[in-house]
């Protein structure tokens, strides 16, 4: 990999940027550093190794061990390294005898307090004490043992993942610092003073019970065995390990995957991960037991109906009986009849087999994925504004922002690493404003600045965001220059007369969005006036009838204040999971093909089929609502879906099951019985991100390699999987890696033209677009030009439409959805781990106001109903909820979050309108009539499952 | 909340014109529909949409009816 440093070594203080170089000299040896390097710093990248404690390179230097003195001539005493600044000339010395004296007491003091069970100790070969000691030669202890010390302090063991045992804390305070500087929680502090000094979670309460969400980089900071994953307490270390990606969120940090032959043993995140620098959140970090899982399905299924038990049988048995039933359905009901969904979960190479295995074997474009219900509005906003559908910074780029505007987005939660790095910059000064009907956690950022909240209505967004724009136009706040150089002209006039109309002020928008005109003004104002400013956005963007609108909106806003091009600005959709980018880019939509060309396009679609050899279908395909309502129509019989739970995550639950009941045919490939699968007729054992090799596409366009740690529990990664269905349906597919995937994507997909596993291994990541034009890849877009017919920026008239779903008399609340910070997604994976005990079920958040309304106390059961259905959640009274609003996640398919969703969906996209449904809430004392079905069929298709492996077990036994 | 194919195809294309009134007078937002349409609507759907119209039509908006007719006219 092509790196400036060793990512596995610690360079003792952080890496500082200036255009100034030092020269000094060590031990003799001269080396130039960027001005304001440490002398440790220095000596480490001369390879120098100066010893250390206190001090890690992802740390401000803090000088309380001591350890790193060192002798620089002219000056007297001995200054630690870590906080000395490298200067110009300086001569240094970092070993003599007056050095080495004072570095073993110091060693003696610490020692003097510690167990002396190195043997036993769990960081035994992973302890920078235990280097620190034999550095120094440190060969006894003339204190002795007996003093006054710490080594019965007691261990704290409430978190699931890691240890804190106190005895064997050197009060080095990098934990602390970790937890500051890194994750921005400011959950750990050094309590009391001298001997007394010990590291406290919260105020003194246990790691559980405390404000720590996990992120574990405490854990990593610790030098000694005090923070140790539970992992390694009970398996010992590591003896290799692989650079991967996590599989989560679209953050996509790069992790150290450290083993023990084919056991997981930790994951580690990767300082050399572009993404995320070397830190994680709780899900990457800890939650991969899922993996591992006794609930995994280990092999193909089938069966005839969905009211019968599941049989165990070979792949080929499975691949005949899916391309037998397939091509059947097609003979009676037409080439149309049938289709298939890509996952965001997997990975690039297999998205784009399964949509090529649509477009070829099954001869239609009737592919979709799960980014349909989340960021398709994106895809679609941004290409008709700014000319592609994708972000157009990087992450790092949120460190030159002065205001964040974050929309709709909870990045602490959903997307925590990058919720950190916002939290940095916040820190260092950044103005926030958070446009969202809740009070997210980001606003309560410690040490944060300016910031304003914008608690809107939900279904209120366009009218904001208008607003916004109005005030930047008529206060003659818009970037003039960046306007006429950059932006198709007639088309900003248009907007411009659009925009200037009265009915856009604040002052009137206020009754409809109810925020005060004056923070509108105020947030324009901050937005449009300093240098560098950069809009975030999430979900509650996109899952809007005006879901498209918005996101239009929102490139109108940064196009207008001239907020696209360089660092610190842009607009940045945050996705929700680890390849919603991806999925996208590999032509998942039923009306592109790879690479956003449209399947009417006849050049492209040319290419496609010399090298598919194949004629494609110039028609779009069915989109996934679509599908459900062919289906139930009859003429929609079957569907291939990989690693997507659509009856769990897709709105208007009891909507969905009666389609996915209509089909004659459903092959789920998974690597759960997840809810979809219970009305599946063929199972098809999937495999996790550390079973396969292959790419994910993160949210800032980077390209990350997925890198196989352990074999596929069935046998098959994902992409062979889709190989050997289309090879049985008469289409020949033939890959030895996903390598070779990787090449056909780079000669059909323009924006993928550059990219080889060959320049990914050397390069470390890629942000398309990387082709002949930008051949290291796109960390920024647009700096000169727009992917546009002219080049040009594109405004676009973006009336505020209500949605029709509005709270009435029947249904007086609003509700809206999302996710927390332990649980993912549907929760399959990380209900199967210990974060599940942060998060056991979804709750129903409402206002104190609300709930007084209606008797409701903490935890009472309630009967949440809308016009699409009924469900029912116990009772959480926050005031982080306006009143009015109430809201809830889907982590757990018990809960039916989505039996209450409609089919009210983005008018462009058809992305649902999971942000606004009108509800009642009553106090209830059982579950709903869909619940108690819920359970029942949960019960009935686990036996299935168990049935048939039972079956297969007994098969196995007979036959020895 | 039963929709059927149809119901829920006759929101759609009015959600469409509703949503870009602003385009111009009913042409330019008919055209605009239209295009829209065959960028991103299933053959199924168009055809289910020109049956409507031959059959009936009147739950549409009269910008989204003119592009369906628009759509029967050259074929969808």
């Amino acid at each position: 990999m092509l790196q400036h440093f060793d990512p596995n070594k610690d360079y003792g203080t952080p890496a500082v940027q200036s255009d100034i170089q030092v020269t000094l000299e060590i031990d003799g040896i001269e080396i130039s550093v960027p001005e304001g390097t440490s002398v440790l710093r220095a000596a480490a990248l001369a390879n120098i190794n100066i010893p250390k404690l206190c001090a890690t390179d992802n740390l401000e230097a803090f000088g309380s061990c001591r350890l790193c003195t060192v002798h620089i001539e002219g000056r007297r005493g001995a200054p630690a390294s870590c906080t000395t600044p490298a200067e110009q000339g300086m001569r240094v010395s970092t070993q003599n005898d007056k050095l080495a004296k004072l570095r073993r007491n110091i060693m003696e003091l610490y020692i003097s307090d510690h167990p002396l069970d190195c043997l036993t100790c769990p960081a035994n070969g992973d302890c920078e004490l235990q280097d620190m000691a034999g550095a120094v030669g440190l060969r006894e202890v003339r204190y002795g043992f007996d003093g006054h010390n710490h080594l019965d302090a007691p261990k704290d063991t409430s978190n699931p993942y890691f240890t804190f045992d106190a005895s064997k804390c050197i009060v080095c305070s990098r934990c602390v610092r970790a937890c500051e500087e890194v994750q921005g929680t400011f959950a750990l502090t050094i309590d009391g003073r001298g001997f007394d000094s010990k590291v406290v979670a919260g105020q003194d309460e246990s790691f559980f019970d405390s404000d720590c969400v996990s992120c574990g980089a405490c854990v990593q900071a610790c030098p000694t065995a005090t923070l140790s994953e539970n992992a390694i307490i009970t398996l010992g270390q590591p003896e290799h390990s692989v650079v991967t990606t996590c599989a989560y969120c679209g953050v996509g940090c790069s992790f150290r995957a450290e083993m023990k032959g084919d056991q997981l043993v930790r994951m580690v995140p990767h300082k050399g991960g572009d993404a995320n620098h070397g830190h994680s959140c709780v899900k990457g970090r800890f939650a991969f037991g899922y993996a591992t899982h006794k609930d995994r399905i280990k092999a193909p299924m089938i069966r005839d109906s969905i009211d019968q038990p599941w049989r165990e049988v070979s792949w080929e048995a499975a691949m005949a009986f899916a391309a037998d039933r397939l091509t059947s359905i097609q003979k009676e009901y037409g080439r149309e009849s049938i289709g298939g969904i890509t996952s965001s979960r997997c990975t690039n190479e297999e998205t784009y087999l399964v949509q090529k295995l649509i477009r070829t074997a099954f001869g239609n474009n009737n592919t979709d994925t799960c980014a349909r219900v989340c960021h398709s509005p994106t895809g679609y906003g941004l290409k008709q504004t700014l000319g592609e559908s994708a972000g157009t910074q990087t992450f790092d780029s949120v460190m030159k922002s002065d205001c964040v505007l974050v929309i709709g987005a909870n990045p602490t939660d959903a997307h925590p690493v990058f919720g950190s790095l916002m939290r940095r910059r916040l820190r260092e000064g950044a103005s926030l404003i958070v446009a969202d009907p809740r009070q997210i956690d980001l606003l309560k950022t410690p040490h944060l600045g300016a910031s304003l909240h914008l608690p809107l209505r939900p279904g209120t967004n366009v009218a904001m965001i208008n607003a916004l724009a109005h005030v930047v136009i008529t206060e003659g706040l818009e970037d003039t220059d960046f306007i006429a150089q950059r932006c198709d002209a007639s088309a900003y006039l248009r907007w411009r007369d659009f925009i200037k109309q009265s009915c856009h002020a604040p002052e009137v928008v206020e009754g409809i969005t109810g925020v005060p005109a004056a923070d509108i003004r105020e947030a324009a104002r901050t937005f449009a006036k300093v240098p560098n400013a950069a809009i975030y956005y999430g979900l509650g963007v996109t899952e809007h009838s005006q879901g498209s609108t918005m996101v239009m909106g929102i490139a109108n806003l940064a196009l207008v204040t001239g907020n696209i091009g360089r660092e610190g600005v842009g607009v940045n959709p945050l996705r929700g999971q680890n390849n919603v980018q991806g999925s996208c880019d590999m032509g998942s939509f039923p009306h592109e093909l790879p690479g956003y060309q449209h399947v009417s396009d006849p050049i492209a679609r040319g290419r496609f089929e010399a090298v598919w050899g194949v004629t494609l279908d110039d028609e779009p395909g069915l989109r996934i609502p679509n599908m459900f309502d062919a289906a139930i129509a009859g003429q929609f019989r079957a569907l291939y879906v990989q690693g997507e739970d659509i009856a769990q995550s897709d709105p208007n639950t009891q909507h969905v099951e009666e389609a996915l009941r209509s089909l004659d045919c459903l092959i789920v490939q998974d690597i759960f019985l997840n809810e979809t699968a219970k009305f599946a007729h063929v199972l098809l054992p999937g495999s996790t991100f550390l079973e396969k090799n292959g790419t994910f596409t993160n949210a800032e366009r980077r390209i990350n390699r997925v890198r196989k740690v352990m074999p596929p529990v069935a046998g098959k990664e994902d992409w062979q999987v889709t190989m050997a269905l289309s090879n049985a349906l008469g289409y020949a597919m033939h890959y030895d890696h996903p390598s070779q995937i990787m090449d056909e994507i780079a000669q059909l997909a323009p924006s993928f033209a550059g990219v080889s596993y060959d320049k990914l291994e050397l390069q470390g990541s890629l942000q398309w677009p990387c082709n002949d034009e930008f051949p290291d890849g796109s960390p920024i877009m647009h700096e000169t030009h727009f992917p546009t017919p002219h080049g040009k920026g594109q405004f676009a008239i973006t009336e505020f439409v209500p949605t029709t779903e509005r709270a009435t008399r029947r249904f007086p609340l609003l509700l809206t959805t999302g996710r927390i910070l332990s649980q993912y997604n549907v929760g399959a994976q990380t209900r199967r781990t210990d974060n599940q005990r942060w998060h056991q079920e979804d709750v129903l958040e409402l206002h104190p106001h609300d709930a007084e309304e209606r008797g409701v106390k903490e935890g009472d059961w309630l009967g949440i109903s809308s016009r699409a259905g009924r469900t029912v959640l116990r009772a959480l009274i926050s005031e982080r909820m306006q009143p009015g609003v109430v809201y809830t996640t889907f982590h757990h398919p018990g809960s039916g979050a989505n039996v209450i969703t409609t089919n009210n969906s983005d008018w462009a996209t058809n992305c649902p309108e999971y942000k606004v449904t009108a509800v009642q809430v009553e106090k209830v004392s059982q579950p709903s009539e869909w619940q108690q079905g819920f359970e029942a069929n949960h019960g009935r298709q686990q036996r299935f499952l168990l049935d048939a492996t039972d079956s297969v077990a007994k098969d196995n036994y007979a036959s020895k | 909340m039963h929709q059927s194919e149809e119901e829920h195809l006759i929101d759609m294309i009015n959600h469409i014109a509703m949503n870009n009134l602003s385009v111009g007078d009913e042409l330019a937002v008919a055209q605009m529909i239209e295009g829209h349409i065959r960028k991103f609507w299933p053959r199924r759907m168009k055809a289910l949409l020109c049956d409507y119209i031959a059959r009936d039509g009147s739950e549409l908006h009269p910008a989204a009816l003119l592009a369906g007719t628009r759509l029967s006219e050259k074929g969808a």
